[in-house]
């Protein structure tokens, strides 16, 4: 589907002043990675920058969506919210707790620094979610069946 | 009011979403600045020591609204994918110039989260240097969050004023109303499971969390012990002397002739760049104080020095009225104990409102330039 959406959204004149007041702002992020090169290694960081926006459009998008479509026909159509609420915070948790979880920054020398079973509590984590989804998800279906009888 | 086809019930979702991210990320934006400022401040440019939790508060922020911000992201991002293969990909000169802004916002975006992320967890899998890279990134990502802003103002506002058209299907309103209330949960358990470093009652819960409040010596957590910054041998010598330099010349104190001058309680947090924060009840020397001994008492700027031969926090400025401030000390004692090695043994420096990085370990010298 591609609808040209952006007719309807973009103001030419809210984007005129945008740039006029954003482009200076983005020069100078660029202009402080160039003076302060030593720090911030801008061909490094230029990577990051465009890798970041390439890996989020061309590797999780289409996983997400391959997901979502895969989850979507598999259950009850009455589910899919509570489902796909389920999913986004099991999601975001599991993405998140991934440095904790491989332990990267794992410190002999200091027990204070990440202290924490960190695989253990994002599987408890993750466990609760995906009960309190089935919960819901469940009710959702009843309800959906109830109300089709009525 | 636009008609209600998928387009116009993803714009709703959009604006929504794009007001939340303007919230989460200009905040983000502010107390990172704001760190910034404290760290590298200006010459005209005076921290204030008062409120001496206003850091505390800050950065918390700053984490916090961060790790919101990831699920909002990822869902606005979500919500528009269809428009990253519009066709023709570019229909005017002003539409290219706006495509173009989206890598800025996008690219900036999407990296801002996923390092800052990477920070708190100490994964560094780049050779820069984390703060100044995500410094000039959020400049960049800032700058580009502004042209979208100015962009799309007209019809976010238009969405946020506006009533969802009467046309538009129950099942359709409700699905975004679901759609929205997942993409909250997330944000909030993904906050939860992180601030329990710095709100005590949530670390049960926090399981993400990189601190445990409680967790380390005298019950505060360290951020570099004295091993790691090689200080172990320097910080344990009975030679020790606190040497503090001014314009009435040199002094060097023994740890016996610092504990017989007059010694001040303050409690005061120490408060991580990387969002963690715990008080603690600090005891030892005005810094004021010391600074009278070497007729510095009006100094407008010292530095402190620590035992570190090296490392980018081996030393910290104070100035003007943190100088003079009643809670600025020289510490010795933590809790009513001696400071632990880790905390900075012998003296440290503890003094309101400064990130903890700022908060420098195994005093050496106090230098008035």
């Amino acid at each position: 589907v591609s609808e040209p959406v952006d007719d309807t959204t973009t103001s030419r004149r809210g984007l005129l002043a945008g740039l006029v007041l954003g482009v200076p702002v983005i020069l100078f992020g660029i202009r402080s990675a160039i003076l302060d090169a030593h720090d911030t290694h801008p061909a490094e960081l230029s990577r990051w920058l465009i890798g970041s926006a390439a890996v989020h459009d061309l590797v999780l998008l289409p996983v997400v969506g391959l997901v979502a479509w895969t989850l979507r026909r598999a259950i009850p159509a009455a589910s899919w919210p509570a489902v796909r609420a389920g999913a986004l915070v099991a999601g975001t948790l599991a993405l998140v707790s991934w440095p904790y979880v491989r332990g990267y920054g794992a410190s002999t020398g200091n027990p204070s620094l990440l202290p924490r079973d960190y695989t253990l509590g994002t599987l408890l984590a993750i466990a609760v979610t995906l009960i309190v989804t089935a919960v819901a998800a469940t009710a959702a279906v009843v309800r959906a069946r109830r109300r089709s009888r009525a | 009011m636009t008609p209600d086809t998928s387009a116009a019930v993803e714009t709703r979702s959009a604006a929504w979403l794009g007001v939340a991210l303007g919230i989460t990320f200009t905040l983000c934006f502010a107390t990172g600045l704001w760190s910034h400022v404290l760290q590298h401040p200006p010459a005209w440019f005076t921290p204030p020591p008062r409120p001496a939790g206003l850091y505390r508060l800050t950065q918390g922020l700053h984490v916090t609204a961060g790790t919101a911000s990831i699920p909002l992201l990822l869902a606005k991002l979500w919500t528009v994918r269809r428009r990253l293969t519009v066709w023709p990909p570019v229909r005017s000169t002003l539409h290219a110039v706006e495509r173009l802004a989206l890598l800025p916002l996008v690219g900036g975006g999407v990296f801002l989260l996923l390092s800052g992320t990477a920070n708190v967890a100490r994964w560094y899998p780049w050779h820069f240097y984390f703060p100044a890279a995500h410094y000039a990134a959020a400049w960049i990502a800032i700058g580009g969050l502004v042209v979208h802003a100015g962009a799309k103002a007209g019809t976010t506002l238009a969405v946020v004023r506006a009533r969802p058209a009467d046309s538009t299907p129950d099942a359709t309103r409700g699905d975004r109303r679901a759609f929205l209330a997942g993409v909250a949960a997330a944000s909030g358990v993904l906050v939860v499971a992180t601030a329990g470093g710095t709100v005590p009652a949530l670390s049960p819960v926090s399981v993400l969390a990189q601190r445990r409040p409680g967790q380390g010596p005298h019950g505060l957590p360290i951020n570099k012990t004295a091993a790691a910054a090689n200080v172990v041998d320097a910080a344990l010598d009975p030679a020790y002397r606190l040497v503090v330099t001014g314009p009435g010349g040199e002094r060097a104190l023994s740890l016996a002739e610092l504990r017989a001058l007059p010694q001040h309680h303050a409690t005061l947090p120490i408060a991580c760049v990387e969002g963690w924060s715990a008080t603690a009840r600090w005891r030892g020397v005005r810094v004021r104080d010391l600074l009278a001994l070497v007729d510095a008492a009006d100094a407008p700027a010292v530095t402190v020095e620590s035992l570190q031969r090296a490392g980018r926090y081996r030393s910290s400025e104070l100035r003007g009225a943190q100088i003079r401030d009643a809670d600025t000390l020289l510490a010795l004692e933590l809790d009513d104990a001696p400071l632990d090695l880790d905390h900075g043994y012998p003296v440290r420096l503890i003094a309101p409102g400064r990130p903890g990085v700022l908060q420098t370990k195994w005093v050496a010298r106090v230098v008035v330039p």
